[in-house]
């Protein structure tokens, strides 16, 4: 009998599986079945989302057939099985519910399509289809040869090393995505930091997009990336068009039933075409403290070798990130200092002509900068606070600690999250208005610079 | 007359799954090429390959009793047929060209969703057989609510 553990592609959710039962009078039923999960090497577990007629026919009949196609290859094999127990909850439960929470969470379909339970089936009996292919197909190569894996555990030391000599959030997030595409090839990786006050995560690092994407929000509970941090578990997708393309159908007959009122569908943000996606929470202990996410346009880029070493790459992630929100602020309160001119008066003095004008919008506490938005909430308020004291004192430096202590700003008392709000705040100057910076001036305190005149309206 | 959502089942480009069980009520699965009706859905015939449907055509000899899903790979719409045999025969050379076009149709939708055409070139879909079979009962079979709803 063929493994069930060298079918391990087959298993991945790629290509959708075919599965054949019976009912007790002996009228056959054929469905189709988006993922045949792997439990172990004679078990296998299908997803019950609705209570149908192969889950009825299981109650009169425990035996079934099952085709499963190598994503690769095309190469079927058939699976000879015998339905064992429905899994409610637990580990394997859990694996297949988030997948499809996930999902759902994706297509507006929370809570309407869902993992009602996980069919468990004793493999009796697995063959290759002969004659299924007019050739016998080529060797693929497993992603994790003996060679890489040594490669990968010789990174995994790397990156590790890296987030040890990281001086501050900033660079650690930087280095981390740099070495994820050095030693492990992810070249579409991105950070997204959680806040604890407005329970959304908020991306603060990425590598391998055209476009950033720093700033990018997500709640909790929303979408891929905000189903992971609600139950702080490992997603991995790797047939995500499928998913969507299965997922949508159920939603338009959904709709269509009218029984059923759908969300909206959120839009996917990231790699156009992605096809793979592994998405890892970054947690201390039981506290969320953000996720890494990763994208490929292969489908089968990312496997469970890759879940076992970047979960222990995102411990390492979580503790440095935590470490740097904890410690960045300054050990000692120094005085402020202040500039030989104010950053906004001296810039519109220098400025021959050029000028960006920045508006404070208090209704949606936003600004924009020429009519284009820049930045919301406390990263906007700090903003606003620095160019309005450099243009009423003439300072130009500032510490973290007189931002933490002035309530206007709204920080939360613990966990504040300054240093990653500062980060926001500096990337998106970087792209929206380069001409106007936040400099780290050293530990726990900052500059403001400007090269082009400042003009500050409040509405 | 069936409505559209059974005839679907007709339409070009979609990927079959045909059901059968045998005497001791173990069922089996194989993919089919191609389903045609000449007679508005009142019987379907069939093609499987010769090479990969050798129990099916077993067990249809001594059950008689079959299920065909048809899908649409791009939307997952899809309809179950369930019914009894009617007969089985090689499928002949003028049926060649009408399988190979499905065929065709098969791969170029499989191209639009990211199988490479390398890769679904090399299923086999020839010689078939043609399996014809009245058809007692159809269902609404895309993913969702409706599942399972009886289509006439």
């Amino acid at each position: 009998m063929t493994r069930l553990a060298d079918l391990w592609r087959c298993f991945q959710g790629v290509v959708p599986s075919a599965v054949a039962t019976a009912d007790r009078n002996g009228i056959p039923n054929v469905t189709y079945c988006s993922q045949v999960y792997f439990v172990d090497d004679s078990h296998v577990a299908l997803s019950c989302q609705f209570f149908n007629k192969t889950r009825r026919n299981l109650d009169e009949n425990p035996a079934a057939s099952v085709e499963v196609i190598d994503p690769l290859t095309l190469q079927a094999y058939r699976l000879r099985v015998r339905f064992e127990r429905s899994e409610k909850s637990g580990p394997l439960f859990d694996s297949m519910s988030l997948r499809i929470d996930a999902i759902a969470s994706h297509t507006g379909m929370q809570g309407i399509f869902r993992l009602i339970a996980a069919d468990v089936f004793e493999v009796v009996a697995c063959e290759i289809v002969e004659g299924f292919l007019t050739e016998a197909p080529a060797d693929v190569p497993d992603h994790v040869s003996l060679e890489g894996a040594r490669t990968e555990m010789r990174g995994l030391q790397l990156v590790s090393e890296r987030i040890n000599g990281a001086t501050n959030l900033e660079s650690l997030l930087a280095v981390v995505l740099e070495a994820l595409e050095e030693y492990f090839g992810f070249a579409h990786t991105s950070v997204l930091l959680y806040d604890e006050a407005s329970r959304r995560l908020t991306a603060l690092a990425s590598r391998g997009y055209g476009e950033s994407g720093i700033g990018a929000e997500v709640a909790v509970g929303e979408g891929l990336i905000g189903t992971v941090a609600r139950d702080r578990k490992l997603l991995r997708l790797t047939s995500l068009e499928g998913d969507l393309r299965y997922a949508r159908a159920i939603r338009r007959e959904a709709a269509a039933d009218r029984s059923v009122s759908p969300g909206e569908e959120i839009p996917l943000p990231g790699l156009p075409g992605a096809q793979s996606v592994l998405i890892i929470p970054l947690t201390v202990g039981a506290r969320l403290i953000g996720v890494i996410a990763a994208e490929d346009r292969d489908p089968m880029r990312f496997n469970e070798w890759h879940e076992a070493y970047l979960g222990v790459i995102a411990n390492q992630i979580a503790l440095g990130i935590d470490r740097m929100i904890e410690h960045t602020d300054d050990a000692v309160e120094m005085p402020a200092a202040v500039g030989s001119a104010a950053v906004v008066e001296a810039a519109c003095a220098a400025a021959r002509g050029a000028c960006r004008r920045l508006t404070y919008y208090r209704n949606d506490d936003s600004i924009f900068v020429d009519d284009e938005y820049l930045i919301r909430n406390i990263p906007a308020r700090i903003l606003w606070k620095v160019l309005g004291e450099s243009k009423r004192t003439g300072r130009t430096e500032f510490s973290n600690r007189e931002l933490r202590v002035d309530v206007a700003l709204g920080l939360p008392p613990v966990k504040d999250n300054l240093e990653s709000r500062l980060i926001l705040l500096r990337h998106r100057l970087q792209e929206k208005c380069p001409e106007l910076a936040i400099v780290s001036t050293g530990r726990g305190r900052f500059a403001l610079r400007a090269n082009v005149a400042v003009e500050l309206t409040e509405r | 007359m069936a409505n559209r959502s059974a005839h679907r089942c007709l339409d070009p480009g979609t990927t079959i799954i045909v059901g059968t069980i045998d005497g001791r009520g173990t069922p089996d699965v194989c993919r089919a090429i191609a389903v045609a009706s000449q007679d508005g859905l009142a019987t379907v015939v069939v093609y499987l390959p010769v090479a990969t449907s050798q129990t099916m055509i077993q067990n249809l000899a001594d059950t008689k009793r079959l299920a065909v899903t048809v899908m649409n790979p791009v939307n997952n719409c899809a309809t179950q047929l369930k019914g009894s045999l009617v007969g089985v025969r090689l499928a002949g050379d003028d049926e060649a060209g009408f399988v190979r076009g499905q065929f065709s149709a098969f791969t170029d939708v499989l191209a639009r969703i990211g199988v490479p055409r390398r890769l679904s070139g090399s299923l086999r879909y020839w010689p078939a057989f043609a399996v014809e079979m009245q058809i007692e009962q159809m269902f609404e079979q895309t993913p969702g609510p409706q599942a399972g709803t009886p289509l006439r």
